[in-house]
């Protein structure tokens, strides 16, 4: 046997071997399938004895733990699943290892204070975790601002949003907006423009695409809700002058009430209802905000 | 003191380090490692940088530390067994130099490796951000603790494979680390007893035992905190006392050791 022949045997006998090994895999892969379907678990869930553990190289391990805290955030969005009980224990675990991982306080509070299915929906964990921050990094004034935002956005307590920004703006590295902010927001409660201002702030605030998308959902329904109201001015103004409702909005065009049919961020007209209220297009994404009174302008 | 002959120990041991094949895998393992950073901070938020100062240091101190131990075992077993000992020392070459030479030599080694790891490192860095810092500089804090950690580690060794074999050497050298990175929580439990001599022994058990969690800065560097002045000046001072204890006990026990 010449050694060309040879060798084309040993790689024919080990391609065919190591096709025969994946074949076996995706049988054991659909064999061990219940097994692996097991829920998560935390097998080490304190942050102090993980810290121990660690052997000094606890900044690696917090950014593990951060980067688990991550995925199983994405992945619980991604499957559709409304309930995150990881989510809490990862975020003490990581900020217990690495009290200065500010990512982890800032994007943990926005994943755990969001309603589902953007988030876990529990401000009061975001609050702690926020809380806890401060305690570690009593200089940084933007946890003051991400501990008003969560009072503000998600639990609508106004009194204590405009007592966490009035005791941000007491750091003197603070940007002037935090005083206006208390301000604004102990006068007024609150109001669209705040909302806007503080989701343009988290959008501006990160390059990471998820949470500038969920940002950005936010200040398409808030712009889908100046829009709305703006138009049912319209269509109230075209009652004025004629006496009578619009059926659809292209007779305000006619009438020189609009320029055309106007669309929302998504980029899908609008629609005149049956009650005179302005609505989305059906196929239209946009969400938007609950009219309470933290929307209203 | 005649310091040719740990000179010529020095870069003896040096130069059969490095021809030991498995130290240019572990350097190399590193550097995939400090590399793989970079891809690792892409599954994460926000942490980029920061999660590569970490795997960067934890990288140069793990493998440092495996490479610390594993030359640092057969420090003085392999002479022994090679018989290249005895032709050594009917030299003009006294036992406290022969091991003041394999200390050095061995530090020498590491020194190299971690600058074969630190380019790697600064490579992967400035790869992902395009530039440095100012507050960058702090990294190399981290990295002299580093190398100070592993001196300690290598003295440790050497302490032990003087009456050792390599394997007890390695096990001993493990499980002071061990025991060295949970000091603080020695003393820790002491003071939550309400017994005075448990309190005592734990106290002296703190102050025997090398004190490993001293040189781990690796987390307050990744968020570009400064390392006080005082910190490297004490770390230094700690690294000298404790390596001089151990280096001098090694002389003691090597010099009273039987060779035949």
């Amino acid at each position: 046997m010449s050694r060309k022949v040879r060798a084309a045997t040993v790689l024919a006998f080990v391609l065919a071997a190591w096709a025969a090994s994946a074949a076996v895999q995706m049988r054991i892969d659909a064999e061990i399938a219940p097994y692996r379907n097991t829920s998560e678990t935390l097998w080490i869930p304190s942050g102090k004895v993980l810290k121990r553990l660690s052997f000094g190289h606890e900044g690696l391990v917090a950014d593990i733990y951060w980067t688990r805290a991550v995925q199983y955030y994405g992945g619980r969005r991604r499957d559709h699943k409304t309930d995150f009980s990881l989510l809490g224990p990862l975020l003490e675990i990581t900020t217990d290892l690495d009290p200065h991982l500010m990512i982890a306080y800032k994007f943990g509070a926005l994943f755990l204070s969001e309603a589902p299915p953007e988030g876990a929906d529990q401000p009061e964990a975001a609050v702690r975790l926020i809380k806890k921050g401060i305690q570690a990094n009593p200089d940084d004034w933007r946890m003051w601002h991400d501990l008003g935002f969560i009072y503000y956005w998600n639990l609508k307590d106004y009194s204590a949003a405009a007592a966490a920004y009035l005791e941000g703006s007491k750091n003197p590295k603070v940007h002037p907006w935090m005083k206006v902010m208390a301000a604004t927001i102990s006068q007024k409660g609150g109001n669209r423009e705040t909302s806007r201002f503080l989701w343009t702030e988290v959008y501006q605030s990160t390059t990471d695409p998820s949470i500038r998308e969920n940002a950005l959902q936010h200040l398409n329904g808030l712009k889908a809700l100046d829009d709305m109201e703006e138009i049912e001015k319209r269509v109230a103004a075209f009652h004025d002058q004629t006496g009578r409702w619009p059926q659809t909005l292209r007779e305000l065009v006619t009438h020189g009430l609009l320029r055309g049919i106007p669309s929302d961020p998504e980029g899908f007209p609008y629609e005149l209802g049956p009650d005179r209220k302005i609505k989305l297009h059906p196929k239209s994404k946009v969400e938007l905000e609950e009219e309470n009174e933290g929307t209203r302008s | 003191m005649n310091s040719s002959p740990v000179l010529a120990v020095t870069l003896n041991t040096f130069r059969e380090a490095v021809r030991d094949r498995i130290l240019y895998n572990l350097v190399a393992f590193a550097v995939i490692l400090i590399a793989s950073a970079v891809l690792f901070g892409q599954i994460s938020i926000g942490i980029e940088k920061i999660i590569l100062i970490n795997l960067g240091l934890s990288s140069i101190s793990v493998f440092g530390l495996l490479i610390a131990i594993f030359l640092g075992i057969n420090l003085v077993f392999k002479e022994i067994d090679k018989r290249s000992l005895y032709a050594l020392l009917s030299k003009p070459v006294r036992r406290w130099q022969f091991l003041l030479g394999k200390f050095l030599g061995l530090n020498v080694t590491l020194l190299v490796n971690t600058i074969f790891m630190t380019a790697g490192f600064w490579a992967a860095l400035y790869y992902l951000n395009r530039k440095f810092e100012r507050q960058d500089q702090f990294i190399w804090v981290a990295i002299y603790f580093i190398l100070l950690e592993l001196s300690l580690v290598t003295a440790i060794c050497l302490f032990f494979s003087c009456f050792s074999t390599p394997v007890l050497s390695a096990v001993f050298t493990f499980l002071l680390y061990i025991i060295g990175s949970f000091s603080a929580d020695i003393r820790g439990f002491g003071e939550l007893t309400h017994s005075a001599p448990l309190k005592a022994l734990s106290t002296f058990v703190y102050y025997l035992v090398p004190n490993f969690s001293d040189f781990s800065v690796a987390a307050p560097v990744a968020h570009g905190k400064a390392v006080p002045g005082t910190l490297v000046l004490l770390n230094t001072i700690y690294t000298l006392c404790y390596a001089s204890v151990l280096l001098v006990a090694s002389m003691a026990v090597f010099s009273r050791k039987d060779l035949k």
